[in-house]
């Protein structure tokens, strides 16, 4: 979509509920299709709607061909359908415009005639538009099925499939290339002789009504496979609703750009058995890129299928599970992907597919499992699977199991056989259908088994080191301050209070050029990955050579050098060199241009290397070396980045790049980003011989203090490189290097766009810059350094000054002056000094640091006089601080802010770190600490039912400006004994905040939290706050419409957390664009009257709010100003904890240090405050509200003279999307957050003698999956009156039957108890705060309750007191981050116990994979009857003991309670041999815990 | 940086001095150096800032914070490659500068700061020690030729850069040795004369020819210069002292401070004094002036065995510590205590001079003087005096210093026969952007452009100017610059 602002449709997302129901034995019925669409009705709420209500994101429903329903309508028709498989329905959506539509009819007919297919009639579906929502229905598509009759000549179905697929693929690209586009268009819903599909831009309860047909009894099917879809957009766009024509795909493709790419570079050879050669050409492209990332998976499936793969055999090619590194897989298994994965890269992203090929259905999870899929099989045969479990009332005395899907795993029903396959049947059958590992161990190269090379690599010596490093611009801080860290120590180093220098494009300094690339996160949409914590998933593995052929089972695709890791010593690169097995070769290219800085010599460079590129491809090499070595004075290094895109790309073009590796020997690599880019861009392995070399430099010539010899430094320096790329993939969400590569998972800030559709092809960049010359230049200026013809002799390289201020280095806005100036004005209260300060900041003509420094004021009308704009005290309210946590800065830095935002009615955020309830009495001055906003973060610490009820505001971080999509630590040593109680952790034990938060995995689970957050507090606004990135407008929305009251749009810059330097650089955009993205999308969709847009990141003077005002923020957040004011002088030691100011340190001796006073504060506000106002004045504003937006009142500065600044193009960011006078372009609306109708009134009616007079209490409700977060708003009113202390044991007991939805139980406070007959969904028991939770299995159930689920995902996530008796088993991620609730469950999934840190888990069963990864504080005792649970459990923080007489006592006692709660029948049966059964018990204990606890007992023994 | 609590850890020391008492006997230099362990330690307290105010506050930009961390790992040269490459001179600096590093140190804001001086001295010590003070001279000729007038640190700064560019630089100097104010100025209490010698030697190793007893315009022709040389740089310094023009100024026993000092420089060189010898030895001595030339009449009037010794300053006595309009980092204007005051001296201030009283010889034999008022402006600092009524005194002295500064250079001769452009306080014009004077080649860097200033002011200036120079002569440069990245406009 051309596009004036900064909108783009590729960045849309979808979440959704999916699932299917199925009828094992393969008998037909209507009863099925009406199941599935109740299924669908039931999970509604993971669905969305836009600005209207009733116009939804799509819903849908597929199903076998009904025949006898199409054989009666088509008698109706005059036409007589042949028999079941002897003719094809397709199902159309022409445009309405009736011309359009014919024309669109004549095509696809003459397309048919020419495949030899006979048209036997359309059918006009019926369709029933009452109540359907006027945006939906102003592009609903005529929608018609089409009957083609199956030739004579061809006897087997699938082969007359194969031709309705070259019909629908022909059919639409010579639409699409010839009808005249409108907003509708022609698609393709189904084609096929088995399924067909009913969808459309519907809410999940208008499907039924919209179609009628749906209803016709005659309608029958197997199975139904419904999808519900939740967007971030909500342009209407019928074609986008699922079920596509194979699956229904719950999650996101991150890599799918690298994906097409690599599709891309295949297609031009694909050769089938099953096409012919003028088929295969009419199919091409497989894949339109224009559609949503699920429709492209779709299209590959479906590509994969017909060329003759089972479906459930393309799924595992395409979502493998993670086996590099797994040594408990089959080793058929592992063969089979590694086969695979040496030409098939996976799909990456977390995923829950259901898929069918009309004769099986199934569904499978990707390798981290992050959605939820829950099934029940019925003892009539039938089989439920889907997002949630409850979805279909289903008797519980029919019930034969109820499971989920694991993470990696398949379920399949096999309808022609009429029964279930497990995983282990399924795959072990489609993984020795082949020899797999016979032909690896015949083809596969390992390096490590490649002889010694032909010719040895030799060192660089000092001086050579020293030109070189001029040559690829190294300073002095490259070495110090990130090369040094990573060979001594083999990890990134930290750093702290973010980053105020400027963009690459806007610096002085010759930049590298990956420093205008920003790496890009995984935000709300779906979750980043811990790479630490969960390393099972991740791998570094990748394959030098060439890709083979896609679509055969050929032998020699593996044939190709297999790196464990893609950093190569110079040793490992020398023996590719002289690699040669016969038929595998490698090639040396040398990327230089010629140094005369002419235009044109870098292009004719490239060019040069791109011919000689293919020329070497078509030769027969399988291996591509770009290499700079060979650099003289007149020859100068193409950017390693630019030079590997270029080719990769020139490649990919030629159809070339699948039959060559990529492997780059450059001089201009050495942190981490560097190598994600070059990956990112295509390269597959990468020397990075001029590091090396410094490292070793460094160490002979005594820089590095150490004993370690070079090699251990160098081995150190590719760990820290290893580490940190799994981190850049993680914070993406993507799990493999494979998949990472060549998917360009990157914004561009300041290169031009031919030379990204040149070189850069796909990759997003929106602002333009520089041009190819320019980029010739900053290396020429490098180069020349280095190849001076001069004889001053130079001793030091330049010193950088990104990471520390320095004269000579980088420019930063906060410097010794502004420091200075702000200071002292806030000091002595003297704005004349403010204004001096603000002068040096704003005024940034000759060194621009920020984009908005680009920008001036345009006045269009008179001035008016400052009186005449609203009062500061009405703009005070608008202001916040940042959220820093008490732990990160001291108690007298936090609660200084929180008096000076108190003073002015403003809003300062307490940060992740929780809350310390003192702060919630007035002090005795009048002034409070209270912290008007709470802060939810992954790691939910101190966030208690008081917590949330304590606050104004409640802001969900999503991610934080320093390091987007990573998580935290905060080490033992600062966690003190106040800091842990009020994160509710044990003092002396380090604390882990993961990546994600474990209830947000995608869109329709934000929404949820922001549902139990509004049960938890009803008055508080809910805030989401988001890191600006090329897309996040259109998150944004998503997030308007899952029901936040505010978004903060947050820019990179900001940040005041300890971060990995890399990602303080390199991750992130300015709010600059996030913030006019947002604003423009949520404008574009009719939604920015329902929400605050909030912005920080640096805002330093009243004239950066007034920017972001006019940009379209209506609040602001101001976070390292303010520490400034507070005595803050960047010192970034904060990580270290010796911050010599007292602000950022818990060292009581520094503290001691602090001299901020909350009247600086509040002066810093008056006087941002005041510059506002005078300028709100001189544009003749009165008010902010009217100002919001207003994006005409900003252009381009006259007076740039900088070329590089003028090349920049920031129409895009001044961009005003057109909107009627009826949008609103402001908070103007209340969302509607739904709690009208939820059961909790009932609860609370029901508990009334309770609150009110403390009486017992006890009530039965029935439930099911629809009714959420049950008991939450009857906790908020129980805390609002009691406090933390909240009610007497037992004061409430509820019993629940039925299935309960998400979050059952969520925050539920002290005094109550929740006993629930039957089962429950995701985050049962998150965030518990003092409840009792009993659940057991209807007692009607037939089945054994500890064999089956019980419980969803994640439950008692972030739970900090309560007890919970679970009979039966509970998902993936049980107790994650629980810090206090002691709990019973017998049997969970994957990663119990993961980052917990206090509290007992005790599970009387089975555990998943990956037990207690970074689980620092707590106990888990786990029955471990089959004796596996050691390879079970990740043993990296926690010991395996022995039961002594405390743990006997406290087990007894629990499964005591268990058994009375819920009559577990295992608990009995321990109970009953209680002496014998505790030797199958073994205690976890963190180590890190385990020492705090025995150092406390000899302090209480000496006492 | 290598520890990162050795600031928690490590308190300010200063290495030893020998006591006054003894120090007094002679006029050599009375600072000893830091054991290795305490120099250590004292690199150790560098808690290697986000923004090393330090770095900013230092005028030639030495970047502190990296040879901390060298000295602290001893890698000398290292520590040494970094101090050189912002500093030509750091023996001198090391020794002389009244350090406003120092007062920028992020220490400083709750805690004595770094030692940086005296860390600069022994990198550069050091250095010489274990021969790392090589002449390093240019490979290849420009064949631009460069004339340099005056041999202060300003002209010696240009002089050694514009020589390692490969030009051939001849420095002019009037006196009979080069050095400026280093040689003749700064007593040898403080710098002893081997030091700057050490470093001329080096520099004509290097290739810099001197040329003393050369006063331009008056022994070498302005002409001559401009013909011979593609560029010349003045760097004659400010060399007019301010005058105390009131009743009996004319009396024997009134002095400029700079006579007083140079006369015991030669004597201690063993070079033949010019004019009278002016000795304090059993007499009265008055200093007006309480700045660093003041401090240096009070050291050496000690050292010639005064009887007393007194320092008047016009200015009131400032405050021990800072105050909130003087916040930390910028230099503030506290009382300060010399090496020479802890010698004994009495200070007096807020206090006017009215008249030199003489006796029947001509000779002065006391001062008539009055007590001030002051009042202060809004900024805090000190803005309108008035005389205290009925305080006016006589005070015994028979020799009276003047060091109330210098107002600006010497016009007569070179500058006036350029017929250059001054400014409106009568220094040359020239911006400090690109030191180019109105007179096309020829530049101007130091006092004579900047007006009276500390020595590090003139090495900055000197560096600054050479880089301009060389700009202009090749096109560009690649001599470093202090607020810029070498790679600029290459």
């Amino acid at each position: 979509m051309a596009n004036k602002g900064l909108y783009n449709s590729k960045f849309e997302h979808d979440a959704c509920g999916i699932g299917f129901v199925a009828n094992i034995k393969s008998n037909k019925s209507h009863q099925i299709v009406s199941d599935a669409l109740t299924i669908l009705e039931n999970m509604e709420h993971r669905g969305a709607c836009g600005c209207e209500n009733n116009t939804g994101d799509g819903a849908g429903i597929l199903i076998q061909t009904p025949h006898e329903f199409f054989f009666d309508e088509c008698i109706k028709h005059g036409i007589h359908l042949p028999p079941y498989t002897k003719y094809g329905v397709g199902v159309l959506f022409f445009p309405k415009d009736i011309r359009l539509r014919e024309e669109c009819r004549d095509i696809f007919n003459r397309t048919a005639e020419t495949l030899g297919l006979e048209i036997m009639g359309y059918r006009r579906v019926p369709v029933n538009t009452d109540g359907i929502g006027p945006t939906a229905l102003s592009v609903e598509p005529e929608i018609e099925q089409v009957f083609i009759a199956c030739p004579d000549h061809i006897n087997n179905p699938d082969d007359f499939e194969r031709k309705l697929f070259v019909l629908k693929n022909y059919a639409t690209h010579t639409i699409q290339s010839t009808v005249r586009k409108d907003a509708i268009g022609f698609y393709v819903a189904s084609l096929s002789y088995k399924i067909v599909i009913y969808k459309g831009q519907l809410t999940s309860m208008q499907l039924r009504n919209y179609f009628p047909d749906l209803s016709n009894k005659k309608i029958v099917s197997a199975f139904g496979l419904i999808h519900s879809r939740f967007a971030t957009n909500t342009f209407p766009s019928w074609k986008l609703a699922q079920p596509f024509r194979y699956i229904a795909h719950n999650g996101e493709i991150n890599t799918l750009q690298g994906n097409l790419n690599w599709l891309r570079t295949s297609e031009k050879g694909f050769i089938s058995q099953f096409f012919t050669k003028e088929e295969m050409d009419m199919l091409l492209p497989v894949v339109d890129e224009s559609q949503s990332d699920s429709a492209c998976l779709d299209n590959m499936i479906e590509l994969l299928t017909l060329c003759g793969r089972s479906i459930p055999h393309v799924m595992m090619m395409l979502i493998p599970e993670a086996w590099d590194e797994n040594e408990h897989m089959d080793p058929a298994k592992k063969a089979f992907y590694e086969f695979h994965a040496s030409f098939m890269e996976p799909w990456d992203g977390p995923a829950s597919i259901s898929f069918t090929d009309g004769k099986l259905i199934g569904a499978t999870l990707d390798r981290n499992g992050l959605r939820p899929s829950r099934y029940c099989i019925t003892t009539d045969d039938r089989v439920i699977m889907a997002s949630e479990t409850g979805v279909l009332p289903v008797d519980p005395k029919l019930v034969k199991e109820k499971g989920r899907l694991q993470p990696g795993k398949m379920f399949v029903v096999d309808l022609e056989e009429g029964r279930i396959i497990s995983d282990e049947e399924i795959k072990s059958k489609i993984c020795t259908q082949k020899p797999y590992s016979e032909w690896l161990n015949k083809y596969k190269i390992r390096l490590e088994e490649l002889p010694e090379p032909r010719v040895m690599f030799t060192h660089l010596e000092h001086q050579q080191v020293f030109k070189y490093q001029k040559a690829f611009g190294y300073t002095t801080e490259d070495l110090d301050v990130l090369i040094a860290p990573m060979a001594l120590h083999g990890k990134e180093p930290t750093g702290s209070m973010g980053s105020d220098v400027p963009l690459a494009v806007l610096s002085d300094e010759p930049q590298h050029l990956s420093s205008y690339f920003k790496q890009l996160f995984a935000q709300v949409t779906n979750p980043p990955i811990d790479p630490i914590r969960e390393k099972l998933v991740m791998s570094l593995a990748t394959f030098v050579g060439n890709n083979g052929s896609l679509l055969e089972e050929d032998p020699l695709s593996c044939h190709c050098v297999a790196l464990r890791h893609p950093v190569l010593s110079n040793h490992d690169l020398e023996k590719i060199r002289s690699i040669d097995t016969g038929i595998f070769q490698a090639k040396t290219l040398q990327t230089y241009f010629i140094a005369d800085g002419k235009p044109g010599s870098l292009q004719r460079g490239i060019e040069r290397l791109c011919r000689y590129a293919v020329d070497a491809v078509m030769d027969g090499f399988e291996v591509l070396i770009l290499s700079d070595r060979a650099i003289d004075s007149e020859h100068a290094a193409i950017p390693s980045l630019l030079a590997t895109s270029a080719v990769h790309h020139h490649l990919i073009k030629k159809g070339l790049r699948g039959q060559v590796g990529l492997v780059i020997e450059a001089g201009d690599v050495w942190e981490v980003h560097h190598f994600a880019c070059l990956i990112g861009f295509g390269a597959t392995a990468i020397n990075p011989y001029l590091a090396l070399s410094t490292i070793r430099d460094m160490k002979i010539s005594g820089r590095l203090e150490t004993d370690l010899d070079a090699n251990h430094l160098k081995k150190n320096y590719v760990k820290a490189v290893n580490d940190g790329l799994l981190k850049v993939f993680s914070k993406m969400g993507i799990s493999t290097l494979q998949s990472y590569q060549g998917a360009q998972i990157f914004e561009i800030i300041g290169i031009n766009k031919q030379v990204i559709d040149k070189y850069f092809v796909g990759a997003t960049s929106r602002i333009e810059g520089m041009g190819l010359d320019e980029i010739a230049n900053e290396t020429l200026i490098k180069h020349f350094f280095s190849f001076s013809k001069k004889n001053i002799p130079i001793e030091r390289l330049t010193v950088g000054g990104l990471y520390q201020w320095k004269r000579k280095g980088e420019f930063h806005l906060f410097n010794p002056q502004t420091i200075h100036l702000l200071q002292h004005s806030t000091r002595m209260n003297d704005y004349s000094v403010f204004k001096k300060y603000t002068k040096l900041v704003n005024d940034q003509q000759e060194k621009a640091a920020t984009l908005r420094s680009l920008f001036q004021f345009k006045n269009k009308r008179p001035s008016i006089s400052i009186d005449e704009v609203e009062p500061a005290e009405n703009i005070y309210k608008r202001f916040a601080t940042g959220a820093m946590s008490f732990g990160s800065i001291s108690w007298e830095a936090h609660t200084t802010l929180a008096i000076a935002m108190n003073r002015l009615g403003g809003k300062s955020n307490t940060g992740e770190g929780g809350e310390d309830e003192i702060r919630y009495k007035k002090l005795p001055n009048g002034d409070s600490m209270r912290s008007a906003i709470k802060q939810v973060a992954s790691a939910r610490f101190g966030v208690t039912s008081e917590y949330l009820t304590e606050a104004d505001e409640l802001q969900i971080k999503m991610a934080q400006g320093a390091k987007p999509g990573e998580g935290g630590q905060l080490p033992g040593h600062k966690v003190d004994d106040w800091i842990g109680r009020v994160r509710h952790a044990t003092s002396g034990v380090g604390l882990i905040s993961p990546p994600p938060h474990h209830d947000i995995y995608s869109i329709e689970d934000l929404a949820q939290l922001i549902f139990d957050l509004k049960n938890a507090n009803r008055d508080a606004r809910i805030n989401v706050k988001l890191v600006s990135k090329a897309g996040v407008g259109t998150i944004a929305a998503g997030v308007a419409k899952a029901k936040a009251d505010v978004i903060l749009i947050s820019g990179h810059d900001g940040g005041t957390g300890a971060s990995p330097m890399s990602s303080i650089k390199h991750a992130g955009l300015p709010w600059e664009l996030g913030l006019a993205e947002t604003h423009q999308t949520l404008v574009k969709n009719k939604l920015r009257s329902r929400v605050i847009v909030q912005t920080d990141g640096q805002l330093k003077t009243g004239r950066d709010i007034a920017v972001a005002t006019l940009l379209g923020a209506e609040e602001w957040g101001v976070a390292t100003a303010a520490l400034i004011v507070e005595g803050c002088i960047m010192m970034r030691k904060c990580h270290l904890n010796t911050c010599p100011v007292g602000v950022a340190t818990q060292n009581p001796e520094l503290r001691k240090r602090f001299t901020g006073d909350a009247d600086h504060v509040v002066n810093l506000f008056k006087f941002l405050t005041q510059e506002l106002r005078e300028i709100m004045a001189e544009l003749g504003f009165k008010t902010i509200n009217e100002m919001v937006g207003q994006v005409d009142y900003l252009e381009r500065r006259e007076n740039i003279t900088n070329p590089k600044y003028l090349k920049l193009d920031l129409s895009p960011i001044l961009y005003k999307e057109p909107a009627s006078k009826f949008t609103g372009l402001f908070k103007s609306e209340e969302q509607d957050h739904g709690l009208t109708d939820v059961l909790d009134w009932k609860l609370l009616k029901a508990a009334e003698p309770a609150l009110e007079k403390k009486e017992k209490v006890r009530q039965s409700f029935k439930i099911q999956n629809t009714d959420r977060t049950t008991g939450t708003i009857l906790s908020n009113e129980i805390s609002k009156k009691y406090n933390a202390k909240g009610l007497p044991d037992c004061t409430i007991h509820f019993k629940f039957t039925g299935t309960a939805g998400q979050s059952f139980a969520a925050f539920n406070t002290k005094g109550v108890t929740m006993e629930l007959e039957g089962d429950a969904n995701d985050y049962f028991g998150k965030g518990l705060s003092g409840a009792k939770l009993i659940v057991y299995p209807s007692k009607h159930a037939g089945f054994v309750p500890e064999e089956n689920i019980i419980i969803g995902n994640v439950a008692f996530y972030g739970a900090t007191s309560g007890e919970a008796f679970i009979r039966g088993k509970a998902g993936e991620r049980f107790c994650v981050r629980n810090s206090g609730a002691n709990v019973v469950v017998e049997g969970v999934g994957d990663h119990g116990c993961e980052y917990m840190t206090g509290g007992t888990a005790i599970i009387l069963g089975e555990t998943g994979r990956n037990f207690a990864a970074g689980m620092s504080g707590g106990i888990a005792y786990v029955y471990d009857v089959q004796h596996n649970f050691d390879s079970l459990c990740n043993k990296e923080m926690v010991d395996l003991d022995l039961i002594d007489e405390e743990d006997e006592n406290l087990l007894h006692n629990m499964i005591d309670k268990h058994y009375q709660f819920t009559n577990s029948t295992v608990a009995k049966f321990i109970l009953n041999d209680f002496e014998n059964q505790l030797k199958n018990f073994v205690k976890v204990f963190p180590k890190d815990y385990k020492r705090i606890l025995t150092e406390k007992k000899k302090v209480v023994k000496v006492k | 940086m290598a520890k990162p609590t050795g600031f928690l850890e490590f308190t300010r020391e200063l290495p030893y001095r020998r006591p006054p008492q003894e120090r007094l006997n002679d006029y050599n230099e009375f600072v000893d150096r830091y054991t290795p362990e305490k120099l250590n330690e004292q690199a150790a307290r560098c808690m290697d800032c986000g923004i090393p105010f330090c770095h900013h506050g230092c005028p030639v930009g030495n970047i502190i914070p990296e040879f901390n961390d060298a000295v602290y790992r001893k890698s000398w040269k290292e520590a040494y490659d970094i101090l050189i490459s912002t500093n030509n001179f750091p023996e001198f600096t090391g020794r002389i500068c009244p350090a406003p590093c120092e007062t920028s140190c992020v220490l400083g804001i709750n805690q004595p700061a770094i030692t940086i001086e005296e860390i600069e001295k022994h990198i550069i010590e050091i250095a010489f020690d274990n021969g790392f003070v090589q002449p390093k001279i240019p490979n290849v000729r420009t064949g631009k030729k460069i004339a340099i007038v005056g041999s202060g640190p300003a002209g010696l700064a240009a002089a050694a850069q514009l020589n390692y560019a490969g030009h051939s630089v001849t420095v002019f100097e009037r006196d009979d040795e080069p050095g400026g104010l280093l040689r003749y100025g700064i007593p040898d209490f403080k710098l002893e004369k081997w030091v700057v010698e050490r470093r001329i030697k080096l520099m004509e190793e290097e290739g810099v020819v001197f040329r003393c007893n050369a006063n331009v315009g008056l022994d070498i022709s302005v002409n001559d210069l401009l013909r011979e040389y593609h560029t010349i740089v003045l760097a004659t310094g400010s060399t007019i002292p301010r005058d105390l023009n009131i009743p009996g100024r004319d009396l024997n026993g009134v002095y400029f401070a700079m006579d007083f000092l140079k006369q015991q420089n030669k004597r201690i060189s063993n070079k033949a004094v010019q004019g009278d010898d002016i000795f304090a030895t059993d007499k009265n001595i008055i200093v007006i002036g309480g700045g660093d030339t003041g401090s240096d009449c009070v050291g050496t009037s000690n050292r010639h065995k005064a009887l007393s010794v007194t320092q008047f300053e016009l200015l009131p006595k400032p405050p021990e510590n800072r105050t909130s309009y003087m916040p930390w980092p910028t230099y503030p204007m506290v009382l300060k205590t010399t090496s020479s005051h802890e010698e004994g001296v009495k200070r007096h201030w807020a206090i006017a001079t009215k008249e030199f009283i003489g006796d029947e010889d001509g000779n002065l034999k006391a001062l008539r003087i009055v007590d001030l008022e002051w009042k202060f402006a809004h900024d805090g600092k000190p803005a309108k005096f008035e005389e205290v009524a009925g305080s006016e005194t006589e005070i015994p002295c028979e020799l009276a210093l003047l060091a109330m500064g210098f107002i600006h250079p010497q016009h007569e001769g070179l500058l006036e026969q350029l017929e250059i452009e001054l400014d409106e306080r009568g220094n040359v014009r020239a911006s400090e952007k690109n030191y180019h004077t109105n007179i096309s080649k020829i530049f101007a860097a130091g006092d004579i452009r900047r007006g009276q200033s500390l020595v590090v002011w003139a090495i900055s200036e000197g560096r600054e100017c050479a880089r301009k120079v060389d700009e202009y002569l090749i096109g560009h440069s690649l001599l470093e610059a202090k607020d810029q990245n070498i790679l600029h406009k290459i």
